[in-house]
């Protein structure tokens, strides 16, 4: 059986040394480049199966097709309005900020027939409670126990502590960007558009970053790498995520 | 874009210290396939993606789910642990990590001999990549064992 594939990071390629790889030059998350988009997909799929026919030792090509159309930071606004809330307490905001977001996301899920909310183990439609037991570790006294949250004992969550925290994030991430994805604009956000908006001045975010400090604060090693798998490098105000 | 250069500076140092620390894989037999026209074609992917029914992956997974080609998509979701990537392109389509049905496309057309019945998934992100010999090794092997002739990795 012979072997193809698609490199996003050329310096990891080129250290590993794959046996036909094409390196595209596309954001992590994308290394097909466009979504809903089959001819783009496909053209790049055909540069990497054309490895198999040119290539005769192990080769690491670049991709020289057409980029994708994206929106980077200041090219693209939340669509969506979020502010202000006028609650003092941290859970409070982010409650009502994932309220805001409800019909937005609902749209999104109706229109794809989808989602991919619930990794966690919460279900579909229990998107309060994750942002519950995400506020809730704030001020947890231990960050290996699991949250306590009033009426949500029907969860059954799929991960351990401190790990589950940071697939709390991720449902939340989730159900955000399926929100915004109801007014999606001209060109989709970029991984770094969507880091500036979720950092700058969110509720999700500011809960992250109290998160963050929350493990920082436990001085455990296992809690240090989960805020690192929290909070994309460069945006924790801690300083470095890992 | 993903040069490295183009990263936020903090992300850029990770992912090279990643690259620094990676070691060469020995290269296998050189393996020249049959025409593509000719070929069944399997995904391998490194994205972490695996049914709503299986275990997630955790940290350190070494181990891999196994996606069929049929799946419906709703019933597809992502465990991977790094927080580095873009999800929201495979929220929109998972053509974009995960091009089953460009292939079943592609099959259609007779661009490729045809679609394995499965595909296969691993969460990457791992430092080692030395460490994925043995599943990998059964993987392999598991795709050989359905006639298929090539493995399209694609990462994520």
């Amino acid at each position: 059986m012979a072997c193809t594939s698609i490199s996003l990071i050329r310096e990891q390629s080129e250290a590993v040394g794959p046996t036909r790889a094409l390196w595209v030059p596309f954001a992590l998350g994308r290394p097909l480049g466009s979504a809903e988009d089959p001819e783009f997909q496909k053209r790049v799929m055909r540069d990497a199966f054309a490895l198999l026919v040119t290539a005769t030792e192990p080769t690491i090509a670049d991709y020289d097709g057409p980029l994708p159309e994206e929106a980077g930071p200041g090219q693209w606004a939340c669509p969506l309005n979020l502010g202000p809330v006028i609650d003092d307490t941290l859970t409070g905001r982010l409650l009502a900020e994932v309220g805001r977001l409800k019909t937005w996301s609902s749209r999104t899920r109706a229109a794809r027939g989808r989602t991919l909310f619930g990794v966690s183990g919460a279900g579909p439609d229990q998107i309060d409670d994750v942002a519950r037991a995400l506020a809730s570790i704030v001020d947890a006294e231990s960050i290996t126990d699991l949250p306590d949250l009033a009426g949500a004992d029907d969860i059954e969550w799929a991960f351990d502590m401190p790990l589950l925290v940071r697939h709390f994030a991720d449902d939340l991430r989730t159900f955000y960007h399926e929100a915004i994805a109801a007014q999606p604009g001209s060109a989709a956000p970029n991984h770094d558009a969507l880091n500036d908006w979720i950092f700058g001045g969110t509720a999700l975010g500011d809960t992250l970053q109290a998160v963050a400090d929350r493990l920082t604060e436990a001085d455990d090693p296992m809690a240090a790498l989960v805020r690192g798998l929290l909070i994309p490098e460069g945006r924790y105000k801690g300083g470095s995520a890992f | 874009m993903v040069r490295l250069s183009d990263l936020h500076e903090a992300e850029a140092q990770h992912l090279q210290a990643r690259a620094d620390a990676m070691q060469q894989i020995e290269p296998g037999v050189w393996i020249t396939p049959k025409p593509l026209a000719e070929s069944k074609v399997a995904i391998v992917s490194t994205a972490g993606l695996h049914l709503r029914s299986d275990a997630p992956f955790t940290l350190g997974a070494l181990d891999y789910r196994v996606v069929p080609s049929d799946a419906d998509w709703g019933d597809v979701v992502l465990s991977h642990v790094s927080t580095n990537f873009d999800r929201s392109a495979f929220q929109q389509d998972p053509n974009i990590s995960f091009p089953a049905e460009r292939l079943c496309e592609m099959a259609d057309v007779g661009e490729i001999g045809g679609v394995s019945t499965w595909h296969y998934s691993f969460m990457g992100a791992m430092p080692a990549p030395q460490l994925f010999e043995d599943t990998g090794t059964e993987v392999g092997q598991l795709l050989a064992a359905d006639d298929v002739d090539v493995a399209l990795l694609v990462p994520v």
